[in-house]
């Protein structure tokens, strides 16, 4: 029973994982993932038809062409990033991220592709014009970067609060709703805001001057950075690389960008407006979402009814399994269990997972302890003096409880199914930290280029009760079918 | 081989610190039926819970039927289709109808296919008088109506012995009799049957011997009148004023 269930196991997950690695396309050229950021403009941000554009995109797939190598691109968020290289999960990072004594001793650097400076951005409408006059206020910086170091540097000789987010755009909005005085940020990042429209102003000179460079984990891909300094080099040398900083730093760049920028508010301020221009985003968003809501529920059941079995089986060291099982993974957060299967257990096992299994082991894991739980609870409801009379009648353990316990335990257990179909439905939105483009993740990139948090997390909440309405509907629908 | 259908020895059954049974000897004859009274907490279900290894023994010997229960070398549940059990809250499957009761094990275990086990099942409802109820759920049914099924349910396995776990004394008064008349209707045909019970009319009418057991121990034992009307021991003398007293 024991090993049989073991196997039952490894070949389901062996299954999840042939699935969905045989989706991965094979080429002749090695194809490099590289991880970046979500939001990050001019360097990385994503365009109104949600293609990542801006420098760094543009020049890892120019150097791409150029040294014939192919490249799939991963907007992970900085931090994110940064970490599935380190994890091997990806094969390098390009995200406005700055050369560090700190970072060597992890990353190899490529050659700097581009200098930039810590600069300090207030709300035009505050009275702080310098740093002596953050005492007792909250700074706002974005985990990871170059700008965080730098305020926690500074931020005892001045005496204020460093507030920490993981998007750019959570940065800047809470300086412009004031709950933050002020932000650090690098200069090229900050002044194009500026210049686009952000609404915050530049009030300090760039001081911690550093370089940008594309970095792959220490000692690994080094002939990806070999082609990266060779086709950096080419760039550099036909004027393709000053086009592109041009392209997106240059006077005209920014001006049409603000235009537009604002051209899209005028047709996109109205909740139709902003449905109908990211109908396509949202749509496979919402795709995604249901493709992972219906897979976990599958295997979280599956998972779960077996290790909720295991749990009643008169076997001590079967029901200590269950306990454990159940113990680990309802205990764990779902965030940190997330990250900890997506980088984690490459970092153990030195092969990567793709991001969609690792979320389906993910939800597969922790709503299958939750699911374990309650079938074990189920069962264990169900009068004793049934097993009893079945056992009596000389029908084996399986007969007995497939025939007789299961049954009755099914229907105790019907309400809390429902209910966890919901938890695992809303769960889904976690996995937007690994990167995933479901629903969530959809609607943070959608604002990292409109700056329209409020109303699109107003759509995506409606999608999301729309999408538990429809699931209640059917569960109810189901459970009236068990019942009669 | 002797004649004998339940043969136990030394039978100690311990729950933790509690000494529940402390060296039973206990020995049933083919068509003996034997009544087992007994103070409560003597140990009487357990001791007829140990026949069918619905608990396991701490140590001493049983052999049914020739085969060794004790021994878990044994197919338990081979044996256990030969020893049916009726409990004192029934147990009938509350998902199945009367006749699945009846005929799920038969059918389950290879024993008749659909067809012989419904004809089965209907030729038992009959002899306990409740064909009617055949495609009735157990939850519409009276408390003498559902032990009477479960009479049913256990004699459709086909047992050699039947054990009684005070099969009416969760029932109504006017319920009784009904049960009792099937199981002496039973007695009648030779069944081989162990009773734990408080009616001392069906124990003296019926079984050829009663067992008294008090603290874990087989303290008297006899023919229903021997016992009955000249207890030897002491507690079986207190026991028994106080059951009549009631
Ligand atoms: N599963 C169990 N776990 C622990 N103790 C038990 C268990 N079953 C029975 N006992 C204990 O064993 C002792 C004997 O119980 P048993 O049910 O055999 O008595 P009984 O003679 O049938 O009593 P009654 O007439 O009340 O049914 C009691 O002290 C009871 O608490
Ligand atoms: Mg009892």
């Amino acid at each position: 029973m024991k090993k049989r269930f073991a196997f039952f196991c490894l070949t389901v997950i062996a299954a999840v994982a042939f699935f969905f690695s045989g989706q991965a396309p094979v080429h002749a050229e090695k194809t490099y993932t590289i991880g970046t950021d979500v939001t990050f403009p001019p360097f990385v941000y994503a365009n109104s038809n949600n293609k990542y554009v801006g420098i760094d995109m543009e020049l890892i797939r120019s150097i791409a062409k150029e040294e014939g190598f192919k490249i799939k691109i991963k907007p992970l968020g900085f931090n994110a990033a940064v970490q599935s290289v380190s994890s091997g999960q990806t094969d390098g990072v390009i995200a406005g991220m700055t050369i560090t004594d700190e970072r060597k001793q992890t990353f190899d650097f490529s050659n700097p592709y581009y200098e930039s400076g810590i600069v300090m951005a207030v709300s035009p409408k505050s009275g702080i014009k310098g740093l002596q006059d953050l005492k007792g206020k909250k700074v706002a910086v974005k985990t990871g970067t170059q700008g965080a170091t730098y305020a926690n540097s500074i931020k005892k000789k001045y005496g204020f609060k460093v507030v920490t987010f993981d998007d750019s755009d959570n940065v800047y909005n809470d300086v412009k709703t004031g709950n933050s005085a002020a932000c650090f940020d690098d200069s090229a990042v900050l002044n194009y805001g500026v210049k686009t429209g952000l609404g915050l102003k530049v009030v300090t000179k760039p001081t911690d001057i550093g370089q940008y460079g594309f970095a792959v984990k220490k000692g690994q891909n080094q002939e990806l950075l070999k082609m990266f300094n060779k086709g950096l080099a080419k760039l550099k040398k036909n004027g393709k690389y000053n086009q592109i900083i041009k392209k997106y730093t240059g006077a005209a760049a920014t001006s049409s960008t603000k235009k537009s920028n604002n051209k899209k508010d005028a047709e996109s301020n109205t909740f139709i407006g902003l449905i109908k221009q990211n109908r396509q985003a949202i749509g496979s968003g919402i795709l995604e979402t249901l493709k992972l809501t219906v897979l976990s529920i599958i295997f979280a059941t599956i998972f779960g009814v077996l290790i909720g079995l295991l749990g009643v089986i008169p076997n001590k060291f079967a029901q200590g399994v269950s306990t454990v099982i159940i113990y680990i993974f309802r205990g764990l957060p779902l965030l940190v269990l997330a990250l900890f299967i997506y980088n984690g257990i490459p970092s153990l096992t030195g092969s990567k997972i793709p991001a969609f299994v690792a979320g389906i082991i993910t939800l597969t894991l922790n709503e299958g302890a939750y699911t374990a739980a309650f079938v074990k609870g189920g069962i264990e409801a169900v009068d004793s003096g049934q097993m009893e009379a079945a056992r009596s009648l000389g029908l084996p353990f399986r007969k007995a409880m497939s025939k007789i316990v299961l049954p009755q335990g099914i229907k105790i257990m019907v309400p809390s199914f429902i209910n966890q179909f919901i938890i695992t439905l809303k769960d889904t939105s976690i996995l937007s930290i690994i990167g995933i483009l479901e629903l969530t993740q959809t609607g943070k990139i959608i604002i990292a280029r409109n700056l329209q948090g409020f109303k699109v997390w107003t759509i995506v909440a409606v999608i999301y009760l729309l999408l538990i309405t429809i699931l209640t509907l059917l569960s109810k629908w189901v459970e009236r079918r068990i019942n009669d | 081989m002797t004649d004998l259908k339940v043969d136990v020895k030394n039978l100690v059954k311990n729950f933790g610190d509690n000494h529940v049974l402390k060296g039973i000897n206990f020995e049933v004859a083919n068509n003996e039926v034997v009544v087992l009274i007994g103070p409560s907490g003597s140990g009487k279900s357990t001791l007829l819970r140990c026949l069918n290894r619905l608990e396991d023994p701490t140590s001493g010997k049983i052999v049914i039927d020739g085969k060794d229960i004790s021994d878990s070398k044994t197919n338990i549940d081979q044996a256990r289709e030969n020893i049916g059990m009726v409990f004192q809250h029934f147990n009938l499957f509350n998902n199945l109808t009367v006749e699945q009761n009846i005929a799920l094990a038969p059918t389950e275990l290879g024993k008749a296919s659909k067809e012989e086990a419904a004809d089965q099942a209907k030729k038992l409802l009959e002899t306990v008088g409740l064909v009617d109820k055949y495609d009735a759920m157990p939850r519409s049914l009276s408390g003498g109506q559902k032990q009477r099924v479960a009479i049913a349910r256990a004699l459709a396995m086909k047992p050699d012995i039947m054990l009684f776990d005070e099969p009416t004394s969760a029932l109504d008064p006017e319920m009784v009799g009904d049960v009792l008349a099937v199981m002496k209707k039973l007695a009648k045909e030779g069944m081989t049957m162990v009773v734990v019970t408080h009616e001392m009319g069906f124990a003296k009418e019926v079984a050829d011997r009663v067992v008294f057991m008090a603290d874990g121990k087989v303290v008297e034992e006899g023919k229903p009148t021997d016992v009955f009307e000249h207890p030897q021991n002491d507690r079986t003398k207190a026991f028994l004023e106080k059951v009549i007293n009631v």
